[in-house]
């Protein structure tokens, strides 16, 4: 292949392209938008994440200026929670608008992450959300395919074709080159996209910047680049290998509508159909069941809780859990919230677990459709994707945890083990310990977990992008000149 | 040429093509199969209900037998539910109500902690979306119409034998409408035998809002008929026609309710959801600390009806402990009514926009009609604010006086249902598609005409 040849057509069709008024114009539409969209973003960014640090701040003073009292009323009191977002989702805004922002954290409770956007929405935000994204991953290969679809055809249709051919320009320079070419034209496009996407990033993240969250960005950069090469070549491949001009476009608009609105709903709803989730009740009353099994601290003839009294009186040689060394309710709260986490964990692994089987027809059909490899890998890198949630509600699960079993463990220092009298003031410890409690810090997944997650569709991206150049140099055979 | 014959001659020409047959077998098969997800969607709904009735049942009893002691105890513990109940028209249309939860379990205690718990979900399926038919009627039909009628002129003028046409019968717009209406059979036919296999298959029953529905469609479709009518009009090339019609349905069910809805949730965004949760949780925490009278003077004044319990200073009293949780919603009020303004404006807007807006407007009347849309969660809401208050009300007395649990018929706290009734405003409903697609379909045949007489 000569690279000479290649830059001549890509730069021809270039020029050609853009000169055409229709195309001028879809470009000038799709690059108002992203502005739009890009602004949008950083502003819904912005004002969410001060509103979530505002309310996360004033959640932590209150919590520590909550006077004297006994730990279980602050471990009932608990902790607000405000999921933050990662400084790239004002990029992508991936299933952001249907997941909770807040969850409350309290002894003995696993409670639900709540108010996600979706719940307050009239049902609008299911056409689909206008972000950076968004229209990088649906607009911009229709535009591509709109370039592309009489980038042969019509050159076989004029019979230039033909001539291009007898002066020795072999198949594979020809398209290469209006790949590129076409490839080009998106570029006018991206590049002022990668700049502000660069420039709000940094000015979102206050100048402080990570090396993995550099690396990413980088990674977010070259994948959309990837896709727009796949996008490019399809469109290619589709004129070489249709009769006409007219038949390519209408094969690349049935390509568009089955990867971009067709297969997305469907492989997901096959795999929401194929793995069935139990309702919320009956998810409640399975972690009950097993509750009761192993020992529920509330039913008065528990016997796990009879033999664990039992044990510690013969242990510590009293009659009375009032004569034990320690406060005996947190003790046995602490055992009850070590039992009730841990079946709760159980059960919503499990959970999880048939949500990814579910996601993965979605994740194995990105072999067969690039949106969805780009859709993925986009939503893993901005910290928007069902990982990155799925990650936020362990974290708060485990500060829960501790919080709780800290109270109780307060309980069992400072609680005197004897219950008050009718007129004594209530058991409390000083306020001073509530600051023992550190502030909920959410730490977002690192590089390599996100990598790994996302494998499938790394390798799916690179079969895509390397499959259609492989099969250029054996089936261009088949290409017809006339 | 008879009419009988030109018409079944259309008739052949029209099924004998490979897109004809592919388009509508497609349309057909995803038509049942999102079906067969709706019915699947109204029979979990079902299993659910049924499962939390007689959950509620062993609930009480088992609490009942564990906290007998102490009404004020035994109610901390009980959980009592509110079903919104399912029309079997949401098998068509699933709407919202794969977000919101229909169920809705609550306790005695402070409301606003409880109400806005989510449902289990996964996030990814909503963001993909369900497929019900109404995603089949409202984005693949009006594809099925462009695939139909995009060339429809400009392939006989393309095959040369639009001239032909027009010295031979003299009259070339008839053949034009004649072909027209042929493709229209095709697709209301495939409709009808949607609706058909719906009623069927979801056993709707035959009422004003299964008209409301079908004339919905009906009426959504003939839009895109109009609108492609309009594009055909103008006599351009097959290959305009389709990448103007295709970019027309980008940007009227992606591109403009998408902008429309990035309008209203910057426009009005919720921060009171935020400041509503902080709220509730330190009005009832902090009162923990405080003098008693801080609670009891708001409390009594609220319901003024409890005033003759007494109220001791150290004790524990489970008055002042509900009292208390009371406080929790009384504090968080301002931040709840301003919540619920705000969600009334969102709805408002989205309404006016929809109006203009085809696809937006089929998609929420088709929610509305089924029940499945904000606004009747936002009623489910309100109504479960009732069964709160009713169920709180009746227990408060029973344990103000401490009387013995067993004094109580717990089986007759059923889990009880609540259905909305709206009335179908059928102008509302009809007039934004009538007008939009006769002023499309009219301005379409003013074209024709226009350019048509002229023997050029």
């Amino acid at each position: 292949m000569r690279f000479r040849i290649v830059s001549i057509i890509a730069l021809q069709l270039w020029r050609s392209s853009l000169k055409n008024k229709a195309v001028l114009a879809l470009t000038v539409i799709i690059g108002g938008m992203l502005l739009f969209a890009a602004f949008t973003g950083w502003q819904h960014y912005r004002y969410q994440h001060n509103m979530r640090l505002q309310y996360q701040q004033q959640v932590r003073e209150q919590w520590l200026n909550s006077p004297d009292k006994h730990p279980h009323r602050m471990a009932h009191y608990g902790y607000l929670v405000f999921r933050p977002k990662h400084s790239l989702s004002f990029f992508d805004f991936g299933i952001e608008s249907f997941t909770g922002v807040s969850i409350f954290l309290e002894a003995h409770r696993q409670n639900t992450v709540n108010f996600s956007e979706a719940g307050f929405s009239t049902g609008m935000l299911r056409f689909g959300e206008i972000s950076v994204a968004m229209i990088l991953q649906l607009l911009v290969p229709l535009l591509l395919f709109f370039l592309g679809f009489s980038s042969i055809s019509a050159e076989r249709e004029n019979s230039t074709l033909k001539v291009l051919l007898c002066q020795g320009v072999s198949w594979q320079e020809l398209i290469a080159g209006k790949t590129l070419g076409i490839t080009g034209v998106a570029l006018v496009l991206y590049l002022p996209v990668i700049l502000v996407t660069v420039l709000c990033w940094l000015l979102l993240s206050r100048f402080q910047v990570s090396a993995g969250d550099s690396v990413r960005l980088l990674l977010l950069i070259f994948a959309y680049f990837a896709y727009f090469i796949i996008c490019a070549l399809i469109a290619v491949l589709v004129s070489a290998l249709s009769k006409t001009s007219k038949g390519a476009l209408t094969t690349l608009i049935g390509i568009w509508l089955l990867f971009m609105i067709v297969l997305p709903r469907g492989t997901q709803v096959l795999g929401a159909q194929q793995y069935p989730t139990p309702s919320k009740a009956a998810f409640q009353a399975a972690v009950e069941k097993d509750l009761r099994r192993e020992g529920d601290s509330h039913n008065p003839d528990d016997p796990h809780y009879k033999a664990i009294k039992d044990s510690l009186l013969r242990a510590y040689n009293v009659d009375s859990v009032h004569k034990l060394p320690f406060n005996y309710g947190g003790f046995i709260m602490a055992e009850g919230e070590r039992i009730s986490a841990e079946i709760y964990a159980r059960h919503q692994q499990e959970l999880v677990r048939t949500y990814e089987q579910q996601n993965s027809f979605g994740r194995y059909a990105a072999f067969i459709n690039p949106y969805l490899a780009i859709k993925h890998f986009s939503m893993a890198l901005t910290g928007t994707d069902f990982a990155a949630y799925m990650d936020f509600q362990q974290q708060a699960e485990k500060f829960r945890y501790q919080l709780a079993q800290r109270m109780n463990r307060l309980q069992m220092e400072y609680i005197s083990n004897q219950p008050p009298g009718p007129h004594d003031k209530p058991h409390s410890i000083s306020h001073a310990h509530w600051a023992e409690l550190q502030d909920f810090r959410y730490v977002p997944l690192q590089g390599k977990q996100v990598y790994r997650h996302e494998r499938l569709s790394i390798a799916a991206l690179v079969c895509w992008l390397l499959l259609p150049i492989a099969a250029l140099f054996i089936i261009t055979k088949k290409f017809r000149a006339l | 040429m008879p009419y009988i014959a030109m018409f079944s001659l259309a008739f052949k020409q029209f099924i004998r093509s490979r897109a004809a047959v592919t388009g509508l077998a497609f349309i057909l098969v995803t038509g049942v199969v999102s079906l067969l997800i709706g019915q699947r969607f109204l029979n979990g709904q079902q299993e659910a209900v049924s499962f939390a009735a007689q959950q509620q049942q062993a609930h009480i009893q088992q609490h009942v037998r564990f906290f007998d002691k102490e009404m004020g105890l035994l109610l901390y513990y009980l959980h009592f539910s509110l079903v919104n109940t399912t029309d079997p028209l949401a098998g068509l249309s699933i709407g919202q109500r794969d977000v919101n939860p229909s169920i809705q379990s609550v306790t005695i205690r402070n409301l606003e902690n409880q109400l806005y718990d989510t449902d289990l979900h996964n996030p990814l399926n909503l963001l993909l979306g369900n497929l019900d038919l109404g995603f089949v009627i409202i984005y693949l039909f009006p594809l099925l119409i462009i695939a139909f009628t995009y060339n429809l002129l400009s392939e006989e003028k393309e095959g040369g034998t639009w001239n032909l046409v027009r010295v031979q019968t003299g009259q070339p717009l008839r053949l034009l409408w004649l072909k027209w209406r042929l493709r229209m059979l095709a697709v209301f036919a495939a409709v009808a035998l949607l609706m058909i296999l719906a009623v069927i298959m979801l056993s709707l029953p035959f009422n004003q809002a299964l008209l409301a529905v079908a004339l919905l469609f009906t009426g959504y479709l003939l839009c895109w008929f109009a609108l492609s009518f309009l594009v055909v009009s103008l006599k351009k090339s097959s290959g305009f026609n389709a990448v103007s019609m295709l970019s027309l349905w980008v940007v009227l069910t992606v591109l403009l309710p998408a902008l429309v809805n990035s309008y209203i949730s910057n426009a009005y965004p919720l921060p009171e959801a935020l400041s509503n949760v902080v709220k509730q949780r330190q009005g009832y925490h902090e009162k923990w600390d405080m003098d008693r009278q801080v609670t009891m003077a708001p409390f009594f004044a609220h319901y003024p009806q409890f005033r003759k319990y007494p109220v001791p200073d150290e004790a524990f009293s489970w008055l002042w402990y509900y009292a208390m949780q009371q406080m929790g919603d009384d504090d968080a009020r301002q931040e709840t009514e301003k919540l619920q303004e705000k969600i009334r404006l969102r709805e408002q807007a989205s309404r006016k926009m929809a109006m203009v807006l085809p696809p937006l407007h089929a998609q929420l009347s088709l929610n509305n009609l089924a029940r499945t849309g904000l606004q009747d969660h936002m009623h489910f809401l309100d109504s479960t604010r009732r069964f709160h208050e009713r169920i709180k009300l009746g227990c408060y007395p029973g344990i103000f006086e401490e009387q013995p649990v067993a004094s109580v018929d717990w089986d007759s706290f059923k889990v009880e249902y609540y259905r909305e009734e709206t009335p179908i405003r059928w102008t509302v409903l009809l007039l934004p598609l009538i007008l939009t697609g006769g002023i499309l379909f009219g301005w379409g045949w003013y074209n024709l005409r226009r350019q048509g007489h002229p023997a050029s």
